[in-house]
Parts: C-alpha cells; structure tokens; sequence
C-alpha cells in the first residue's frame, strides 16, 4: 500500500489562495472566460462563412467604416469612464461614482443607438438575417453583442439607483468592479469585432 | 492600489488616450489605403493594433496586471479553449481558401439576377437547389444511386432535348436499366426523367418501375436518332441548350457573368477559354462529367470548394453547356472546335474521380 495520501491536504502554512478572493469577483473572471468561448465561435463561424454567400447585399456594400469607427469611440470611452467610476467609489466619493456610471450608461446607449442605425439601414438596403450568409452570421454576431451591452446598461443604470436606496462606500467597491469587468469585456469583444468584421472587408 | 489619486487617475487618461489614437491609427490605416504599407502588412498592422488595445484594456482597465493570478488563470484558460476553437475553424474552413482573395468588390452583388430568368433566380435563392421544396418532396432522391433522376429542366419545351439525342446507345433493351448502371442506362435514365417530368410534371419521377419504362421509349427514340444526324458534323450548336442548361445549373456558383465568386467558386469567363487554350478539352469534358476537388489556382486566387459531377447530363447537354461556358463571355479560343455528343460520350468510361480530375488539370500546368 502506498502511504502517501492522494490528495494534497490543505495546510495552515499554504491555504488555496482562492481562499482569500471574493466569490462575486471570481465567478464574474469565470462567467467572462465562458462568454469569450461564446464570442470566439461567433466570431469563428462568422469567418469560416465569410465570402461565401451567393447574392448580395455583400459586407463592402454595406459597411460604413467612418460611423462604426465613431461608436467603437465611443465605446473605448465608457470603458474609460468605467474606471473612473470604480476609482471614485473605491475614495468614497459617491456623486463622482453616479457621475461616471450615468456617463458609461449613456456611452453604452450612444453606441446601442449606432447600432440600431446600423442595423436599421442595413435592413433598408436588403439586408436581413435571412438574406444571405453573411446576413445571418453578421446579425447574430452583433446582436449577441448588442444584447450584452444593453444588459450592462440595465445593470449599470440599477447601480446607480442602488446607491441612492442604500449609499454605497468603498468596502461595496467589488459590485461596480465586476459590473466594470462585464463591461470592460464587453468593450474587448467589440475591439476584435471592428477589425475582425468591420476594418478587413476594406483591406 | 499603491499608487497615489492622481497618478492612478492620470494613467487611466494615458490608456484612454492610447487607445483612442490606435483607433483612429485603425480607422486611417483602411480609409485612406497606403501603397507602401501593402495589404499584407496593413492586415498584419490591423490585427497587432487591435491585440494591443485588447491586452490594455484588459491589464489596465480590467486591472488584471497586479490583480490576483487566479483571476489570470481562469480568463486565460477560456481565452486558450476559444483560441483552440478559432484555430480548428480557421484550419477546417478558412486556410484551405486563399488567405490573399481578391478585393471583395470584383464581385458585382446581384449581378446573376440580370441574366437569369426571375422564376429559376426564385428557385436558386429558396434552397440553393433548382427546384421548390414541394418538388423536392414530390420526387425525392432514391437511396440506390443507380437511379438518377435528371436535373430540373422546368420550363424548357422537352420536345428540344429528344429531337437532339444523336449519341448511339449501345444497349436499348430494358435490362439495362436493371444492369449496374451502364453508361447508355444512365443517360437514357437522364432522358427518361425530362421526359416524364415534361408528360406530366405532378407525376412521380423518382417511380423506379416508371423510370424503367420511360427510359425504355427514349431508348428506342435514340436508336433511330442517329440515322437522322449522323452524317452532319456541324461546327454550330443547340446554343439555346447550352445556355439553359447553365441557366438552370451553374449559375447559383459561377453566376450569370461567370464571374463566380472570389474566393469561392472560380470564373469561367476568359479562364474556361484559356483551359481550353493550354490543352484542355478532354479535361473540361473530365470536369462535367467526374467533377474537381482539391485546391486550384485561378487570377492568382486560391479555390478550394467542391465541383459536383454532372454524369446526369445527356452527352449532348454536357457538350452544349462547355460550348456554351468556353464561348460566352470571351472569344472563342483561336483553335476552338465546338464540342460535339460523341466527345463527351468517349469520355464516359474513364471512371475518374473529383482528385483524378484535380491531377490532370496539374499536368496541364495550371
């Protein structure tokens, strides 16, 4: 028989570190690694059907690279504000927080409303999930995209009435922080989407 | 945070800033195309720029950099599963297309629905197929392959097809049809099928037993047809055959312009006529007939999708649409002679395969 235990016996001088981690901020670190699985087969399938539909509209025919590359501005700039907002909590400054969360929500609604446009005037050009390939992939690639910015508006805008329900200080810093990584995450996925989707149509 | 109010705030400006300048690197790297740069380059620029704002805003933003390397190890463990899942995609779908297609805008969008009849664009756009899904369900493809059915020939007068039938079948008794699959069998099946479809278009075409019989008149049709044309070899063809015969078959892949589609499937116009030109008739026969797998190279653009075999055809179908496809959008080539029933019939029995095609067109060097 062998003496020595299978499994490692946790001791006092070498505890898991995951010990010491809030859970709300590691199941949020997990959630987003399932979801880039999610993002990176949209992505992938989006790609391995790219060019090949067979009738038109095509992704050159329909992109506008000047208007995408506004909302992907403005999108950049909400992560910004996201961490002002998380730093401004984590000093107690509280008006300085709603400031900053109000400023990322309407970012994040700036960039819903190009995309409404977008898809709007893509539909007018003949252009819908059904037309083609690249309609299909295109709308469920971007639309899975558009659903997790709004859910991170709603969850933003009920930070904000969170705090004045029950004033939020420092030591509730970890709620906006994991409301920031959804968001900051949110902002990497549209990082690839505009060059990847957007930027080599015209390369 | 050991850093100071300031300087933390201060450095979030820094990223903020970075990162909008690299978009808008982005941004005027693709509005404004510099020829020196290149497109491989300008694509290699693209991507390095967008892992360098993915990285940023993850490090800094997300504060992965300094935070706990647990945090790291999950996000990098779903990063590396999606990265394993990009590349399997990219090497099923993606590599075996040429990295360096030519500019998207070659392709004129819409373009086939100016030369194709509107009633055949609605049956090409509602499947992909020829045919409505209620005709699909009407006549289904029988499991045994010995049986084929013909292609879709909706809307053409059939009456065309049987007064050009020239090709001699050796064997016109019916135990051919039950025989496996002879070549005179087939295309009398080919036949057959048109001819049922054209008596009575609601009438089930996949009926063995009336295939059997059907086949069995056209048969004895072509027995006395050569009589008729046999001493003719003109240098003409039933242009109308060729044309229909594309119409209703190739042009979903090669399109109305025989432009094809970059990247997808290749052009025909000018490329079939320089096949033809390097030696390559009895290979554009070979096409048809067995059809092409495996990459090739046309305009300097790779292809790598499947060309199904037309074995169905009629000889006489098969030699009007190479006729029709070497001639139409180009000159024809300098020593070009039409492609008659009986070429295609010798090109029956070779039994190739879509590779054994693939390797002849390597020996005729394209």
């Amino acid at each position: 028989m062998n003496s020595q235990p299978a499994i490692p016996v946790e001791t006092e001088h070498q505890p898991y570190r995951s010990a010491k981690l809030p859970d709300v901020k590691l199941l949020m670190w997990v959630f987003l690694a399932s979801d880039t699985m999610l993002f990176g087969s949209l992505i992938g399938t989006y790609l391995a059907y790219r060019q090949r539909s067979l009738v038109g509209p095509l992704p050159v025919d329909v992109f506008d690279i000047p208007l995408t590359t506004v909302s992907t501005f403005v999108l950049l700039m909400s992560s910004f504000l996201m961490v002002l907002a998380l730093h401004a909590i984590r000093q107690n400054d509280l008006p300085k927080f709603r400031l900053w969360t109000a400023g990322v929500a309407i970012f994040g609604s700036i960039f819903l409303g190009f995309q409404i446009y977008e898809f709007v005037h893509f539909v007018n050009m003949g252009l819908t999930i059904k037309t083609n390939l690249f309609g299909t992939t295109f709308f469920v690639l971007t639309g899975t995209h558009g659903v997790h910015v709004t859910v991170g508006v709603i969850w933003l805008v009920s930070l904000i009435m969170a705090s004045y329900i029950r004033p939020m200080s420092a030591k509730d810093a970890v709620y906006v922080e994991i409301a920031g990584l959804y968001w900051h995450f949110v902002d990497i996925v549209w990082i690839v989407i505009f060059t990847v989707i957007y930027l080599v149509e015209f390369v | 945070m050991a850093k100071g109010k300031d300087s933390a705030v201060a450095g979030y400006i820094i990223i903020a800033l970075i990162l909008g300048v690299i978009t808008y690197v982005e941004f005027a790297i693709v509005e404004y195309p510099q020829e020196w740069l290149g497109r491989n380059w300008t694509m290699f620029w693209l991507i390095a720029l967008s892992v360098v704002k993915f990285l940023m805003v993850v490090m800094y933003f997300m504060h992965l950099k300094g935070d706990d390397s647990t945090y790291t190890g999950f996000f990098s463990s779903g990063m590396f599963i999606t990265m394993a899942t990009f590349i399997g995609l990219t090497a099923m779908f993606i590599l075996p297309r040429s990295v360096a297609a030519t500019k998207p805008d070659n392709v004129q969008a819409g373009h086939a629905t100016h030369d194709v009849p509107p009633d055949v664009m609605e049956l090409v756009e509602s499947d992909g197929f020829s045919r409505t899904p209620a005709a699909r369900a009407d006549s289904p493809r029988p499991a045994d392959r010995s049986v084929r059915i013909a292609p879709p020939l909706a809307g053409n007068d059939a009456s065309t097809y049987e007064l050009n039938l020239p090709e001699p079948l050796t064997a016109t008794d019916s135990d051919a049809t039950t025989a496996d699959g002879g070549d005179a069998a087939e295309a009398a099946d080919a036949e057959a099928g048109t001819d049922t479809a054209a008596a009575d278009t609601s009438s089930d075409t996949a009926d063995t037993a009336g295939d059997a019989e059907a086949a069995d008149a056209a048969a004895e049709e072509t027995a006395e047809g050569p009589s008729e044309d046999a001493e003719s070899v003109s240098l003409t063809w039933d242009t109308e055959m060729g044309a229909s015969v594309y119409n209703m078959n190739c042009v979903a892949c090669h399109q109305g312009s025989g432009q094809g589609i970059p990247g997808a499937f290749p052009p025909l116009a000018d490329h079939a006529a320089d096949v033809y030109a390097a030696g390559g008739e009895t290979y554009l026969i070979d096409v048809m007939l067995y059809g092409l797998q495996g990459a090739i190279q046309v305009n300097g653009t790779t292809y790598n999708g499947l060309m199904p075999a037309w074995g169905q055809f009629s000889d006489e179908q098969v030699a009007n649409v190479l006729n029709h496809v070497v001639t139409n959008w180009n000159e024809p080539p300098a020593d070009f002679v039409p492609y008659q029933a009986d070429d295609v019939a010798a090109e029956r029995d070779k039994g190739l395969s879509a590779q054994d095609v693939h390797d002849l067109r390597e020996q005729l060097g394209l």
